[in-house]
């Protein structure tokens, strides 16, 4: 009995402490689910760690297909404005990293229409994207030249393909995961991951 | 890794059966990773907690505008040009009698066709 009391005691000290933590403003260990319902109550820090948690993964398709731009940066902030906006909406039935996967998705495809109904106003090229290269400044050459080479062969790319890339190489998605997330058929992936691959071979010989 | 061994691994990443997950840790070990600049995290804190909260809208509404100015600024100097071109033709001059469409009239005739005698 008293063993149990103490447990409990226990119990309840440790959640003080995890709840002092959070107060404290450092979330780092707080869970999707903690961070989502403290940014609904307006938390400016927790909502802070769920951009750095995810940023990294929204920059890999943000940035796997527009390129380092400034758009991409734009983009990538407008992802986590909208999920800001969009959070009271969510209702906790995909993960969170899903969720912002198909906001970044969505807002991505859209960028690319706009600036293709853009340049094809103002440019012969037509729908060619104005994508740019990423090179990192500090790294080796052989590591600058590999990053080029996915650049340049993401950004030759039909955009409907670039997504199903960017969703295997550079995120790691399973194909299920990639269909979950771009909202389509499994059927439809697959056919796009073969067309994808012909595509990439015939780019790859010439890069 | 050496080209030749990336190229590879993209394909491969592109069979179905493929694990894509170590593939992406590989290229993230090899320094191929992406990440936003510097201060992004502030940059996003700021705008949602800082300034209003129409700036998602603000900003796409100034985006939309901007693209329906150009669109009106390139279709209205067309107009101009071909305005000013069809009264050089018409008129042979760029006087400003000729763009009020006065160029070849005398006195008489505005009077016919003001009155009709």
């Amino acid at each position: 009995m008293l063993i149990k009391i103490n447990n409990r005691e226990y119990l309840n000290h440790n959640h003080c402490l995890y709840n002092n933590r959070i107060m404290r403003g450092s979330y780092k260990l707080a869970g999707d689910d903690e961070l989502v319902k403290a940014s609904l109550d307006g938390d400016k820090l927790a909502f802070g760690e769920i951009v750095n948690r995810y940023r990294k993964m929204v920059a890999r398709t943000v940035k796997g297909m527009l390129g380092d731009s400034v758009y991409a940066e734009d983009i990538g902030q407008e992802v986590f404005i909208n999920l800001y906006n969009s959070l009271p909406g969510f209702r906790g039935e995909a993960k969170l990293s899903t969720y912002i996967q198909r906001i970044a998705v969505n807002l991505t495809l859209n960028e690319i229409k706009r600036r293709k109904r853009f340049f094809s106003m103002f440019s012969h090229k037509g729908n060619e994207e104005m994508s740019e290269v990423e090179i990192a400044d500090s790294g080796t050459e052989e590591k600058v030249e590999a990053k080029e080479i996915v650049n340049k062969a993401l950004s030759s790319l039909d955009p409907k393909f670039r997504i199903v890339v960017t969703m295997r190489l550079l995120q790691g998605y399973s194909t299920k995961e990639t269909a979950e997330i771009l909202n389509l058929p499994l059927g439809t992936v697959l056919s796009r991951l073969s067309r994808a691959q012909e595509q990439l071979r015939e780019k790859l010989k010439m890069l | 890794m050496n080209p030749f061994e990336l190229k590879k691994i993209m394909i491969q990443s592109l069979d179905p059966g493929t694990d894509t997950e170590e593939i992406a840790a590989k290229l993230d070990n090899e320094s191929i990773s992406y990440d936003f600049r510097d201060g992004f995290t502030e940059k996003v804190t700021t705008r949602l907690f800082s300034e209003s909260l129409i700036a998602n809208h603000d900003l796409e509404f100034r985006r939309n505008l901007s693209l329906v100015f150009y669109r009106i600024a390139i279709t209205g100097i067309a107009a101009i040009v071909m305005l000013m071109l069809s009264i050089f033709i018409a008129q042979d001059s760029f006087s400003f009698d000729s763009f009020l469409g006065l160029g070849d009239s005398i006195d008489e005739s505005i009077v016919y066709l003001l009155t009709g005698n």
